[in-house]
């Protein structure tokens, strides 16, 4: 099908399209001149008086594997209040609010205006499981990141020093499993945590069954991914997360990748849970200003901030014993943990931020004085870190305070008084424009992701994923109710070229490519070597075969593999 | 004449297992099945020998089945394998929870003069149908002796919740012709694969089976759902993850009601985890580091046979390197295989599991039991165990059905998970469910993924509902409330309580199958299906979560298709039907 968008405001940041009154192509899935476009037979979407961009990018959600799953399995509850209708050859059904299953995960997305998102934390026995479900995901284009900092192939090989086995080990490890990009979380947790032990690891503690530290492991990797080429940096849950005092991890975490090489080369996850200042709970205090000014003056670094939202939340991490500690601050008394043979642990624990709360006020604070201070829009991604600080179905809302003082005002007024007085969120006028939104919710994810050729712009030859909104960019921009309405609802959703929203509803069922990488940097007497090494050990470590743990192109519904440094 | 009030428990047993396998049709399976096994002292109490027949009498009915004597110690209590024949006197109610009461229940047992009636006989007597089992003879598959020889390996044993992936098919000519490292059961389901088939498809007309071809079975079986005004999808976990996401879009584009064996074997354990969470690892995590083992009311070395060498008490893990360096508890209504090779076997009273617990849970935190006994046990047994848990290293319970279908059924189970919870305050404690068939796991988690619950999934409004005292198949079935059913995998029939079975009897039935099963006695259309695992690739879930996937090593009959296959053929013709 071939469709002309016609007169709308285009907002496309790579190619620096800032407003402009703009015709776009679309032919065979992808964007083309709208000169090519023969506009008798193609469909005409008049997009006068509204905003176009590129589809929305979500390097940050937690929407699909085994986690996830346990998620929806301890709460009935939230699928009793959430559901969708099926509608025969149209749309599927699902449930869910913080926990959605897979129909409604593609359908909000799409609803919103995203295409692209990404499940960052996969462990890798596991990952089958994750591909399942994301091959049943409508709609979106997705990727997964492999869990690999309590690895005991990684631990192994960087505690031996022998770096570059590390890498042909994660080269061939991505391959294996078909993920993305590599996820740490609270680096070298997982390894404790299967002896009960791991609640506070800092940067410079030891790992006694490994004799190595944080800090080695997340230099070691982050030397392994530039080896390696990967398209995105290491994705770093700092260590300390959760635990008030741990905005100095998080300082030393970007200190210890200094001088690492060009460019990005960690990016720091759901940041406002890492951004914590103060003794203890009731003394929390945002550390937001100075991780910003950190950020603000290195450029190796990119972020997301976490965003909470006040209301239902589910957290999930990999980070068990952190888990585990919240499982005891709950009235929700429900936890759900998880260990994985030679990999990886979880936690999950339903939750619920309140406005009273000075912590969770405070927390609130944090996440948007972090989008707020850090300058530069392609560095710092709304995200809440789904479901752990709120659903994504509030990204809406979380862009009406972005966009607007008196948005923030509004909640201002209803949150605890002592944590609004410790914060200097109050004192910030900045607003984003459009442009600076599109940046951070479309072009920069797609950047950091490495997939800026195809996604997050509106480019000849970029996939044709894209968002209309019914916003007026000079007035409506202003009204935080009508930013909410536009966003919540897209006038028309593009996915491949295919019309999957329009008027805020699902028009059609369609389904996404997977991601995942090939690395061809190192050289193939190494790859298999440390192959070889990885099937002797396996047969000892694990309960599976070494060929069973392989997944194969054929059990991805559309695989699409970014081959790099060949 | 005498007669003995015994507890009545039924379960699954190894020779249940292979003789479902070889066909359940087949006399030799009621001589195996149509069983119970009474303690040596309680068949001198009644005065009868091992081998003859007992009147078996319970609150819900009456049954004739053969008296065998136990191969361990259970004065007291009367163990029968799950069988259509013990069907007839179990109970429907399932307290809310969707679970039949399967264990536990008061029995009168008095020796007879009748004998044990044959499958016909049983679905004449319970059922009121006449079957004429000679239309559902099974048929060798041949063809394809001689030719090259192949060894596969890594192949995934498509049995039970252990899902083995390192059994060695060889085949020769496309037959299987040996298989190495697996089980007897699994084995057996490999060897046997080509017995007693079914190749061709089944009609009812005019209460006779009928051969048809397969677009016709197809068409009949459409028009049946398409027909239904609220039918019911029941089975799903002996197939693959592919097949359960076709038979959810089918229940989806029906309006009907979506349910899988969970409901009769695991479904509390799914409510105690929704109620307050769980504590779970993979099993390589308790093989290397697990210091302590203890099965409770589950019985692996009769139904996950390899589970102790690969995986538990016997398995030689990285840092826990086998049986010498692991405490192995039990804790069961009777001696099973697995209490005489443990360091400590705790003797619970038949349906006391939630007492024990609760007193395991005080204990655990050093507080003051005021019994001298709780659930049979001494106290100080229980302080024993408490303590023995407390300093272990690494715990893991591997909990079977004799917990899940104790009286309490889902707060039995969420007071056994605050147990492992409670531990974890102390040491490192996790519990894993041993699931029964390979890819009941699967079947969970694919439900979960695509409408939110585990099983008993409703879509009478077009999207997801749950409610297991409502939308599970004991539930619905023994209400009279679907109207018509499609059994996949399955054998309802063969499992289910009298009260349910009846209705099922009563309604339209399509049954997909590799062999003609209890159920397709009382099918409208039968539709033989290749198997998952062996004739068709796959993925499944091993019991604890972590997915394989399953392969493909020989062709499947001629004209036969697998489950997904069916299912896309039944998909299609439905949507027609129904002018989508
Ligand atoms: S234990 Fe289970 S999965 Fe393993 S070989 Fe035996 S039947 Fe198959
Ligand atoms: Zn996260």
């Amino acid at each position: 099908m071939e469709i002309l968008i016609k007169g709308g405001y285009v907002f496309d940041p790579i190619n620096g399209v800032k407003g402009e009154k703009l015709d776009i192509g679309v032919k065979d899935g992808k964007i083309v001149e709208a000169s090519k476009i023969d506009e008798r037979s193609a469909k005409v979407i008049d997009a006068s008086g509204k905003v176009v961009m590129p589809g929305g990018v979500d390097l940050h959600s937690h929407i699909a594997g085994a986690k996830v799953n346990v998620g929806r399995l301890l709460r009935p509850e939230d699928h009793y209040i959430s559901f969708i209708k099926a509608i025969t050859g149209v749309k599927r059904s699902g449930t869910g609010k913080t926990t959605p299953t897979v129909a409604p995960i593609g359908y909000k997305y799409a609803r919103m205006g995203w295409t692209t998102v990404i499940e960052p934390a996969s462990p890798p026995l596991k990952t089958r499981h994750t591909h399942e479900e994301l091959n049943d995901i409508p709609i979106l284009d997705k990727a997964c990141f492999p869990l690999v900092d309590s690895n005991w192939f990684v631990l192994d090989y960087l505690s031996k020093g022998e770096v570059e086995k590390c890498a042909a080990f994660i080269a061939w490890l991505l391959d294996a499993i078909k993920g993305y990009a590599l996820k740490l979380v609270d680096p070298g947790v997982a390894e404790l945590w299967s002896l009960g032990k791991g609640y506070g690891l800092d940067l410079d503690d030891e790992i006694p069954s490994f004799g190595i530290t944080p800090r080695e492991i997340i230099t070691g990797l982050c030397k392994v991914n530039r080896m390696l080429k990967l398209p995105h940096s290491i994705h770093v849950h700092c260590n300390r997360l959760g635990i008030p005092g741990n905005y100095t991890t998080t300082l030393e975490t970007m200190k210890a990748l200094e001088g690492m090489g060009d460019g990005i080369v960690i990016h720091v996850t759901h940041a406002q849970f890492n951004s914590y200042k103060g003794d203890n709970w009731p003394a929390l205090r945002s550390g937001a200003p100075e991780i910003a000014d950190y950020v603000n003056s290195h450029d190796h670094v990119s972020v997301d901030i976490g965003q909470i939202m006040f209301g239902g939340a589910t957290t999930m991490t990999a980070d068990a014993p952190f888990e585990f500690a919240l499982f005891h601050m709950t009235p929700i008394k429900k936890w759900a943990g998880s260990e994985v043979e030679v990999e990886s642990a979880s936690g999950i624990v339903p939750f619920k931020y309140k406005k009273r709360s000075v912590v969770n006020a405070v927390q609130w604070c944090i996440g948007l004085e972090l989008a707020l201070l850090i300058k530069d829009p392609w560095r710092v991604i709304p995200t809440t870190d789904h479901p752990n600080g709120g659903p994504f179905t509030r990204y809406p809302r979380l862009i009406s305070w972005l966009m607007s003082k008196k948005a923030r005002e509004e909640v201002f007024e209803k949150i605890n008084k002592t944590a609004k007085r410790r914060s200097v969120l109050p004192d910030i006028d900045r607003e984003y424009s459009l442009y600076e939104i599109a940046i951070v919710t479309r072009a920069a994810p797609a950047k950091l992701l490495g997939l800026e050729e195809r996604k997050g712009h509106l480019g000849e030859g970029a996939d044709a994923d894209i968002a209309i909104y019914d916003l007026d960019p000079a007035e409506g921009a202003k009204d935080p109710e009508k930013i909410v309405k536009a966003f919540k609802y897209a006038y028309c959703t593009i996915k491949d070229g295919e019309i999957v929203v329009m008027n805020g509803k699902i028009a059609k069922t369609t389904y996404g490519r997977t991601f995942y990488v090939k690395s061809k940097a190192l050289g193939e007497d190494l790859m298999k070597e440390v192959e070889e090494e990885v099937k002797q050990r396996f047969k000892e470590w694990y309960t599976i075969q070494f060929s069973n743990y392989i997944i194969d192109e054929s059990e991805i519904r559309y695989p699409e593999p970014i081959v790099v440094g060949g | 004449m005498k007669s003995l009030k015994l507890t009545l428990v039924t379960g699954r047993t190894v020779e249940q297992g292979v003789e479902g396998e070889h066909g359940k049709l087949r006399d030799e399976y009621a001589e195996k099945v149509a069983v119970i096994e009474l303690d040596s002292e309680d068949l001198g109490r009644l005065g009868v020998s091992a081998g003859s027949p007992v009147l078996v009498k319970t609150a819900h009915g009456e049954v004739v089945l053969k008296a065998i004597a136990a191969k361990g110690r259970h004065p007291g209590i009367a163990f029968a394998p799950y069988s259509p024949w013990v069907n007839v006197v179990i109970d429907s109610e399932t307290d809310g929870s969707g679970m039949p009461t399967y264990k536990g229940i008061e029995a009168e047992i008095c020796p007879t003069e009748e004998r044990v009636v044959s499958l016909e006989e049983l679905i004449r007597k319970h059922y009121g149908l006449e079957v004429d089992l000679s239309k559902l003879a099974g048929q060798e598959v041949s063809g394809g002796e001689g030719g090259e020889e192949q060894l596969i390996k890594d192949v995934v044993c498509p049995f039970c919740g252990c899902l083995c992936d390192d059994v060695e098919v060889l085949v020769k000519g496309g037959v299987i012709v040996e298989v190495r490292k697996a089980c007897a059961i699994g084995s057996a389901k490999f060897l046997d694969h080509r017995k007693e088939r079914a190749l061709h498809p089944l009609v009812r007309k005019d209460g006779e089976f009928v051969k048809v071809s397969l677009e016709e079975a197809i068409e009949e079986a459409a028009k049946i759902l398409a027909n239904s005004k609220y039918p019911l999808l029941y089975g799903w976990s002996s197939t693959s993850i592919e097949a359960n996401e076709l038979g959810i879009e089918l229940a989806e584009l029906l309006g009907g009601v979506i349910d899988n064996t969970t409901s009769v074997c695991h479904g509390p354990t799914v409510l105690g985890v929704q109620g307050v969470g769980t504590v779970r690892a993979t099993l390589g995590q308790i093989r290397n580091r697990a210091d302590l083992i203890i099965y409770w009311g589950s019985n692996p070395l009769n139904a996950h046979l390899r589970h102790l060498m690969r995986y538990s008490a016997l398995a030689r893990g990285v840092f826990i390197k086998g049986r010498k360096d692991r405490k192995v508890v039990v804790v069961d209504v009777r001696e099973t295989p697995a209490a005489k090779m443990a360091d400590l076997f705790i003797r619970v009273k038949p349906g006391q599991d939630y007492e024990l617990i609760s007193a395991l849970r005080m204990a655990v935190r050093e507080l003051d039991i005021e019994a001298k006994e709780v659930a049979g046990v001494p106290v100080e047994k229980i302080y024993e165990l408490a303590e023995i848990m407390r300093t272990a290293k690494f715990g893991a319970v591997f909990f079977g059905v004799g917990v899940t279908m104790s009286p309490g059924k889902d707060e039995t189970i969420e007071n056994i998970i605050r147990l492992v919870q409670d531990l974890n305050e102390w040491t490192k404690f996790v519990l894993c469910p041993m699931r029964g068939h390979f890819n009941v796991t699967g079947a969970c988690n694919v439900s979960l993924w695509m409408t939110g619950y585990a099983f008993g999934v409703d879509y009478m409004r077009k999207f997801p509902r749950h409610d297991p005292a409502i939308w599970t198949v004991t539930e619905l079935l023994s209400n009279g409330d679907v109207d018509a059913a499609l059994i996949v995998a399955s054998d309802p029939l063969a499992h289910l309580p009298k009260e349910a079975a009846e209705n099922l009897a009563k309604i339209p039935v399509v049954v997909v199958d590799p062999k003609f099963n209890v159920t397709a006695t009382i099918a409208q259309v039968f539709i033989p299906s290749s198997f998952v695992g062996i004739e068709k690739e796959g993925s499944a879930y091993r019991m604890d979560g972590v997915s394989l996937r399953m392969k493909k090593v020989v062709d499947p009959p001629e004209g036969v298709l697998s489950d997904e296959e069916i299912l896309s053929l039944l998909l299609e013709k439905v949507r027609e039907l129904r002018g989508a």
